[in-house]
């Protein structure tokens, strides 16, 4: 490899650096303009030319959002409710679908598999218009917990499709022994199996929480009642209603509600990284 | 000891249908059954009336779809999400392939560059709408400013989101800004497991680095640019918040995608049965779509 780099010619260099920086700071430098708005004083927001530091940096905006916006703390609350049910719920239908398609090569996974790939392409609207009907005439519109189950319909695919990746990796000798010595099959799967694949498990958790967390169309379609709204929805139609936004309280807005999903992924991120390149190459 | 064998055998099947039972439910009652309503409903007469009073739709011979059939939108909003899916895909794999190939090049630091240019894939879409209406705001945003100094003060309004011919592209780049980290890490997974001596053998016989990459690198990662192209089919295909946040569909409709189109006549003008008629000629569209571009790569494989 030192070879290629003594290889590289200065021009080469050159261009690449270029390259690496124009791409780096097309994807960072948004971040870092929202962070320094929402420490600016809203004169200092609206100012033209901007500036590209805060003056003095303030904290009325996140004042603000605490005092007298909160009521973005309650989309937020249903927020973490509901993308930690799914989670969860995420985590337990992909160990048991998972594990079976891993392990058991039969007639029925073969569908089984075909039904999961089909049914991430479908439409969310497609569905929506369907179930806001359906999910109506069964009482359970407008309710957090329906939400969560058309939710976790949607993420449980992909996440039983990764999960099985992972699976697909241990030893098939592992069970035959415990089997052997008299385990039931569900002993075998939760106490000897599972904790032999607890990194996948965990990515699937956090992939599950990531994508409900960012969901629109189903709370958009599925919430009436401004209490029971989520996140996404909730800032798009409180805080994005009027002809002119308050852009301090929307940057501010922006990065309290990224910061959950971003402390996540970092803490966990040997795991998610691992765990999308697995999914998305098996699936 | 065959019998026993047998009885495993069969008992292996029923335990696997049990473990699969919970996810096939959730799967056929929240997606499957919808799917197959809402292609029903398209061609029905389906609207707020029949919701309120619980009754079913009624069969209207096709009106549904003649009614998309009387105006230019339905026609507008295909070519609207073609072309927002054709440049979206090329452009982001050509940047992603650019990305992941600089980080595989043992530069100093590749690790921790991989890690924070992840951080925009985990920021909601909804707030990346945010970020980027922010950077393009018509008084006040960066864009204006930094527009205004590259021309020297020749274009002093630069609103890309008011004007209907730069409006698509001022949501393109948010989706970029979102979806080019994910590509950028499944392509640098497939670069590293790139044989290194196969690599190394062709620069010793004087390939050079073009060469290399067309005839070496590109067909091994064949694999994995199948699957993160077609990830990035299908949820551009189906992007609705960016567009709904960004523009609603405007300005003068011209970023009025299938999926905007499908959710105002849907839930704005709650007329699910024309809603649905939208949604059902776009399935077909991206079932073709998935179809031919599945064929393509295996024509690619076999040659």
């Amino acid at each position: 490899m030192n070879q290629t780099q003594k290889s590289d010619s200065k021009v080469f260099t050159f261009f690449k650096t270029l390259t690496l920086v124009a791409i780096l700071l097309f994807l960072l430098f948004p971040l870092y303009w929202v962070l320094i708005t929402a420490f600016k004083t809203n004169l200092e927001a609206y100012r033209y030319p901007p500036t590209f530091f805060p003056r003095v940096p303030v904290i009325d905006s996140f004042v603000s959002l605490f005092k007298e916006n909160n009521q973005f703390f309650v989309y937020y609350k249903n927020n973490i409710i509901v993308s930690s049910f799914v989670a969860l719920l995420c985590c337990i239908v992909a160990i048991f679908a998972g594990y079976s398609l891993a392990r058991f090569k039969n007639r029925w996974n073969r569908w089984f598999f075909a039904l999961l790939l089909a049914s991430q392409m479908f439409p969310v609207i497609s569905r929506m218009i369907s179930l806001y009907t359906i999910m109506g005439k069964l009482d359970i519109i407008n309710t957090l917990a329906g939400l969560s189950l058309a939710l976790l319909a949607a993420q449980a695919p992909f996440c039983i499709i990764l999960m099985s990746s992972f699976f697909a990796g241990i030893p098939k000798e592992i069970e035959e022994a415990a089997y052997v010595d008299g385990a039931g099959r569900f002993r075998i799967l939760f106490s000897i199996i599972t904790p032999l694949v607890k990194s996948g498990l965990v990515a699937v958790g956090i992939y599950a929480f990531l994508m409900t967390w960012d969901d629109y169309l189903h709370a958009a379609t599925l919430i009436q009642a401004d209490g029971k709204r989520t996140l996404s929805v909730g800032i798009a139609l409180r805080y994005l209603g009027e002809l002119s936004y308050d852009w301090s309280l929307v940057n501010t807005i922006s990065i309290v509600g990224t910061i959950p999903v971003v402390l996540l992924f970092f803490f966990f991120q040997k795991y998610m990284i691992k765990g999308l390149v697995a999914g998305a190459v098996k699936g | 000891m065959k019998t026993k064998q047998l009885s495993r055998h069969r008992s292996d099947t029923y335990f696997s249908l049990f473990l699969d039972l919970p996810a096939i439910l959730l799967t056929v009652s929240f997606i499957i059954v919808p799917i197959v309503d809402s292609v029903i409903k398209s061609f029905q007469t389906f609207g707020l009336k029949n919701i309120i009073s619980k009754k079913p739709g009624i069969w209207n011979n096709f009106a549904n779809y003649l009614y998309l059939l009387k105006t230019d939108e339905f026609g507008n909003a295909t070519m609207h999400t073609f072309s927002f899916v054709l440049w979206i895909v090329v452009v982001q794999f050509v940047l992603a392939m650019l990305l992941a190939l600089i980080l595989n090049s043992n530069i100093k630091g590749a690790r921790f560059m991989r890690s924070i240019m992840m951080t925009p894939w985990v920021v909601p879409t909804v707030i990346s709408a945010l970020i980027w209406m922010w950077l393009f705001q018509p008084q006040y945003g960066l864009l204006k400013y930094l527009v205004s100094v590259v021309t020297g003060g020749r274009v002093s309004e630069f609103a890309i989101l008011n004007n209907p011919a730069t409006a698509l592209a001022g949501v393109g780049i948010a989706a970029l800004w979102k979806q080019i980290p994910l590509m950028t890490l499944l392509l640098l997974a497939g670069l590293q497991n790139v044989p290194h001596d196969i690599s190394e053998a062709a620069m010793i016989d004087g390939a050079g680095k073009v060469r290399r990459f067309f005839s070496i690198i590109l067909p091994y990662l064949s694999p994995v640019i199948k699957v993160s192209l077609s990830m990035a089919i299908i949820e551009n295909f189906k992007q609705f918040p960016l567009f709904w946040t960004m523009t609603g569909g405007g300005p003068n409709n011209a970023t009025t995608t299938l999926a905007v189109l499908s959710y105002r006549e849907a839930f704005v003008g709650m007329n699910l049965g024309a809603g649905a008629a939208i949604t059902t000629l776009w399935m077909g569209m991206m079932i073709v779509v998935i179809f031919l571009y599945n064929k393509a790569f295996r024509i690619q494989d076999m040659q």
